[in-house]
C-alpha cells in the first residue's frame, strides 16, 4: 500500500558517510567547495525533481544570500551563523515574494521568467554599486570566524560547518520528499490538473516549495561569501544558474544524492581537466546531450540501477 | 540628450532592431509552429558572426561571408535537426530545453577552440564604410544598408510566408500541427525546413551585425535573451510580431545605453517578464 | 429550488465568438441521481467546467448548499463539497491506485497535507480510509499496480474513486461509463446507485439505458440550451428530446 520515499534510507547514510569521508581523499578547500555547490544544487533538484519546475535563475538566490552574508559580516560585524541565518532567511523571503509571481506561469514560460528575473538582478546587482560593489564584487570580508567562542580558523574546521549544513539541508530535503508534502510536491509534477481537482492549492505549494528552495541556495552563497572572502558578481551571473542545473541534472535529479554527485563530479572534472584541456565543457555539454537521451536520473541512477540489478539477482539466484 | 544624440539613437536602434528581427523571426517560426523550445538560437547567430570573421580575414570581402554563412549555418542547424533534436519532439519542453542548451554550449566550446577566446573586429564592406547626410547630420552608411536590407528580406518573408505553399503550411501548422500531418503534410519535412529555415535567418543577422559589434564568444547568450525577449513580446509565431517587438527592443536598448546602461538590460528583461505575467500572447500574438 | 444542494442560474460560456452555454439553469436536489445528456457539442462538459470551476462563466451564478461559489477556484470547490471524475482518464499514472486514491484522501485532511516532519504512512486512518475505498470500488487487489498500467475499466472507477476521496456532498461524473465493457458497466451502474445514500450525483452519459433507469431527474442540452428537464418517464416521451438526437444524426 505504500509506495512513499522512506526516511532515512539507504540514502541518507551513503550520502552522510561521503560527508565524512570526502576530507580524507582531498583537501578540505576543494571538499568546501564541492557541498557548498551541492547544498546549491539541492535547491534546482528539489524544484525540478520534486515539482517538475525547470529553474534557470537559482543564481539569483545565491547572489543575494552572498551579497547579504557579505555585508552583514563586513559592515555589521555579526558571527559566522547568525550571518548564515541571516542570510538564508533574507533568501527564503525573497523567493517567496518572486515565486508568488513567478510559479504563476508554466512549463516554458515558468523556465523564462525565472531567467528574466535572474537577469534582472544581475544587472541591479551591478547597478547597485554602492551595495554590491559592482563589477569588482564586494570585498574586504573578515577571515576569522568563530561560532560561540570557538575559532573556525582551519579550512578543516569551516568544512566541518559546510558539512553540518549541507546534511542538515540534505535532510530536510529527504524528510520533504518523504513526507505528505512531498507526496503533494509529486502530485503536481505528475498531474498538475488533477491535483487541483482533488481539492490541493496548487500555487501556494510551488510556492512553498520554491521558497525552500531559495532559501537552501541562499544559504550556499552565504557560506560561499564566508569561503572566498568576497562575493564576486559572477555568483549572480547567468552562468552561475545555468552551472546549477548542469549540476543537477548530471548528478540526477531524481533524488536529493544526486546533488552531492552532481557537483562533485562538476567540480573535479573541472579542477582535473581544466588544467590538461581549456575547453572540457564541450565534454560536459556532450555529458548533458547524452544524460537527457539515455540517462535521465543522472550519475545517481547508476548506482539505483545497479543495486535494484543486484536485488533481482538475489531474489532469483 | 541632444537632438542630434536623440535622432541617432533612434536611428541605431532601428538598425539594431531590424537585425534583432532577423534574429528573432526564426525562433517565433520554431516556437510557434514547432512547440519546440530552442536555446541553440543564439548559437546560429554566433557562428555565423565568426563564419563571417573568418570568410572576411580569408577572403577580404564582406561580399563572400554573407553570402556564404547564413547557408552554411543553415545547413548546420539542418544537420543537428537531423542528427539530434528530431529525437526530442516527443521529450518534455524542459528535456528540449536542457538539450538545446547543451548544444548552443558546445557550439560556443567549438568556437573557442577554433579561435581563441577575445573579441575580434569584423571589418565593414568597402563599399559601405564611408557616411551618409542626412540633412544637417551625418550618418555611418553602413548601418543604414543594414536596415534597407532586411526590410527587403522581410518583405521577401512577408511574401513567402502569405503567398506560397510553404508559407501556407508554416501558418496551417502553427494553428494545429495535428491537422496539418493528417492532411498529408509531411510535418517532418516541414520542421527540418523550419528550423534550417530559422537558424539561417538568425546566421544573417549574426553577420549584418558582425562589423557593428565585433564577435565574442558569449555572444550566443544575449543574442538568446534578445531572440526570446522579442519572441514574447512581439507575440509567437507571429511575423509582424517578431518586426514590432525587435523594432521595440532594439529602440529601447539604444535609447537606454546612453541614459542608463545597467537599465538598458534590465528593462529589457522586466519587459520579457511583464509580458509573459500580464499577457502571455504578447503584441500581436493569439490569446 | 431553495432546497436544491447545487444550483446554477443562467450561465453563459463563451469562446471567443462562440456562445458555447447560453441560459443554462439547473437543480440538484441531495440524495439524488441527475443526469445531463445530450447530443455531442451540446455543451455539457463545458456546463460541468463552468459548475466544478474548471471555467470560470461569464454570466450566471452557481451556489452550492447556498453559498455563491460561482467564482471559486476548483481547489476550494472541493472544499465546499463538491468533486468530480474527468471524461479523459485524468489520474496520476506513474502513481500506484493505492497512492492515487490516498492523495485524494488526504486533501480532504487539510492540515495533513502540510505535514513535512513525518511519514504519510504514519496516518493509519487515511490509509484505512483509502483501503475501503479501493475495496468499495473493487480493485483493491491491484493497489499496488502503477494506475497507468490498469485496465481501462480499472482507471475509469480510479477517476470516480479519486473524487470520492473527498467524502463529496456532491460528485460530477463526467462520462463515467466511457468505454467500459459490460461487466465494468454494471458495477459502475450500482456503484453509482450507492452512492445516492451519501451525496448527491450529477453525471453526464451517453448510455441511454443506464441514464434512464438509474437517474431521479434528467436534464437535456442541446447547442449550449436546456431543451427538457424531468423525471425519466417525461423524458422519454419529450418530442423535443428525440428531435435534438435525431436532429444531430442527421
Amino acid at each position: 500500500m505504500n509506495d512513499q520515499a522512506r526516511f532515512p534510507d539507504r540514502t541518507t547514510a551513503l550520502v552522510l558517510v561521503l560527508v565524512v569521508l570526502m576530507p580524507l581523499v582531498m583537501p578540505a578547500t576543494l571538499a568546501t567547495q564541492i557541498l557548498i555547490f551541492a547544498i546549491a544544487t539541492l535547491s534546482v533538484i528539489l524544484l525540478f525533481g520534486s515539482v517538475g519546475l525547470l529553474s534557470f535563475g537559482q543564481g539569483l538566490y545565491l547572489g543575494a544570500g552572498a551579497y547579504v552574508a557579505g555585508l552583514l559580516l563586513r559592515d555589521v560585524h555579526i558571527g559566522l551563523l547568525p550571518a548564515i541565518l541571516a542570510a538564508t532567511l533574507a533568501t527564503t523571503v525573497l523567493a517567496a515574494l518572486l515565486g508568488a509571481i513567478i510559479v504563476r506561469r508554466r512549463d516554458i514560460y515558468f523556465v523564462m521568467l525565472t531567467l528574466a528575473f535572474a537577469q534582472m538582478a544581475y544587472f541591479a546587482a551591478l547597478a547597485l554599486k554602492d551595495f554590491t560593489g559592482g563589477e569588482n564584487g564586494l570585498s574586504g570580508l573578515p577571515r576569522n570566524f568563530g561560532i560561540s567562542g570557538l575559532p573556525i580558523a582551519s579550512p578543516l574546521a569551516f568544512y566541518g560547518l559546510t558539512g553540518v549544513l549541507f546534511s542538515l539541508a540534505f535532510l530536510l530535503v529527504q524528510r520533504l520528499n518523504a513526507s505528505p508534502v512531498g507526496s503533494v510536491l509529486v502530485a503536481i509534477r505528475d498531474n498538475e490538473a488533477r491535483t487541483a481537482a482533488i481539492g490541493y492549492n496548487v500555487a501556494i505549494y510551488k510556492l512553498a516549495a520554491f521558497a525552500i528552495a531559495g532559501g537552501i541556495v541562499g544559504l550556499a552563497g552565504a557560506l560561499h561569501a564566508a569561503f572566498l572572502g568576497f562575493v564576486p558578481p559572477t555568483d549572480i551571473e547567468l552562468e552561475m544558474s545555468q552551472r546549477l542545473v548542469v549540476m543537477g541534472l548530471i548528478g540526477g535529479v531524481g533524488s536529493p544524492a544526486g546533488s552531492l554527485i552532481g557537483a562533485a563530479f562538476y567540480i573535479l572534472v573541472s579542477e582535473g581537466l581544466s588544467q590538461v584541456w581549456a575547453r572540457w565543457m564541450a565534454l560536459i555539454a556532450l555529458l548533458i546531450i547524452a544524460i537527457v537521451l539515455y540517462l535521465p536520473g543522472g550519475l545517481w541512477s547508476i548506482g539505483a540501477r545497479l543495486s535494484a540489478a543486484a536485488k533481482r539477482e538475489k531474489h532469483h539466484g | 540628450m541632444s537632438a542630434q544624440l536623440l535622432l541617432f539613437q533612434i536611428l541605431n536602434g532601428l538598425g539594431i532592431g531590424m537585425i534583432y528581427f532577423l534574429l528573432s523571426v526564426g525562433l517565433t517560426l520554431i516556437f510557434g509552429l514547432m512547440r519546440f523550445v530552442n536555446f541553440a538560437h543564439g548559437a546560429f547567430y554566433l557562428v555565423a558572426a565568426y563564419l563571417a570573421f573568418a570568410i572576411t580575414q580569408a577572403t577580404g570581402s564582406f561580399w563572400w561571408a554573407l553570402a556564404i554563412a547564413p547557408v552554411l549555418v543553415g545547413l548546420l542547424a539542418l544537420a543537428v535537426e537531423r542528427v539530434l533534436l528530431r529525437h526530442t519532439y516527443a521529450m518534455t519542453h524542459q528535456a528540449q530545453i536542457l538539450i538545446t542548451f547543451a548544444v548552443a554550449l558546445l557550439a560556443q566550446e567549438v568556437v573557442i577552440f577554433v579561435f581563441g577566446p577575445q573579441a575580434q573586429n569584423v571589418p565593414m564592406p568597402a563599399e559601405f564604410s564611408g557616411i551618409v547626410s542626412l540633412g544637417p547630420y551625418v550618418y555611418p552608411a553602413y548601418r543604414l544598408a543594414v536596415v534597407g536590407c532586411v526590410t527587403l528580406i522581410a518583405i521577401v518573408l512577408w511574401f513567402v510566408v502569405e503567398r506560397t505553399k510553404l508559407g501556407a503550411t508554416l501558418r496551417a501548422g502553427s494553428e494545429d500541427t495535428e491537422m496539418v500531418g493528417l492532411l498529408g503534410i509531411n510535418v517532418d519535412r516541414v520542421f527540418m525546413t523550419t528550423f534550417a529555415l530559422g537558424g539561417a535567418l538568425a546566421g544573417l543577422a549574426g553577420v549584418l551585425a558582425a562589423p557593428l559589434r565585433g564577435v565574442e564568444p558569449f555572444m550566443s547568450v544575449e543574442a538568446l535573451g534578445i531572440a526570446f525577449v522579442v519572441v514574447v513580446v512581439g507575440g509567437l509565431g507571429t511575423l509582424l510580431g517578431a518586426l514590432l517587438g525587435g523594432l521595440l527592443i532594439g529602440l529601447v536598448q539604444s535609447i537606454m545605453s546612453t541614459v542608463w546602461p545597467q537599465g538598458a538590460q534590465l528593462m529589457i528583461y522586466a519587459a520579457m517578464a511583464i509580458v509573459i505575467l500580464a499577457r502571455p500572447a504578447g503584441l500581436m500574438g493569439r490569446s | 429550488m431553495a432546497d436544491a444542494l447545487l444550483s446554477a442560474e443562467e450561465v453563459g460560456v463563451r469562446f471567443g465568438d462562440f456562445q458555447a452555454l447560453s441560459g443554462m439553469s439547473i437543480a440538484v436536489e441531495p440524495h439524488t441521481i441527475h443526469a445531463l445528456i445530450g447530443p455531442n457539442g451540446a455543451g455539457k462538459t463545458t456546463f460541468f467546467n463552468a459548475i466544478t470551476g474548471v471555467r470560470r462563466p461569464d454570466t450566471g451564478r452557481i451556489t452550492l448548499e447556498g453559498r455563491p461559489i460561482t467564482r471559486a477556484p476548483a481547489y476550494r470547490r472541493v472544499r465546499y463539497g463538491m468533486a468530480r471524475s474527468f471524461q479523459v482518464t485524468n489520474i496520476y499514472p506513474a502513481l500506484t491506485a493505492c497512492e492515487n486514491v490516498r492523495l485524494a484522501v488526504q486533501a480532504r485532511h487539510r492540515r495533513e497535507g502540510w505535514i513535512f516532519w513525518r511519514s504519510p504512512a504514519a496516518r493509519a486512518d487515511i490509509l484505512d480510509e483509502t483501503g475501503a475505498l479501493l475495496s468499495q470500488l473493487g480493485i483493491l487487489d491491484r493497489a499496488n499496480t502503477r494506475a497507468g498500467e490498469l485496465s481501462h475499466g480499472a482507471q475509469r472507477l480510479l477517476e470516480i474513486g479519486m473524487a470520492l476521496g473527498a467524502n463529496p456532498r456532491i460528485i460530477c461524473l463526467d462520462e463515467p461509463l466511457a468505454g467500459m465493457g459490460i461487466d465494468d458497466v454494471h458495477r459502475t451502474k450500482s456503484l453509482i446507485t450507492d452512492l445516492r445514500k451519501r451525496m448527491a450525483v450529477l453525471l453526464i452519459e451517453h448510455n441511454m439505458s443506464v441514464v434512464l433507469s438509474i437517474s431521479d431527474q434528467i436534464t437535456v442540452m442541446s447547442q449550449g440550451r436546456k431543451i427538457a428537464a424531468g423525471t425519466p418517464d417525461v423524458i422519454r416521451n419529450d418530442p423535443s428530446v428525440r428531435a435534438a438526437y435525431l436532429g444531430s444524426a442527421a
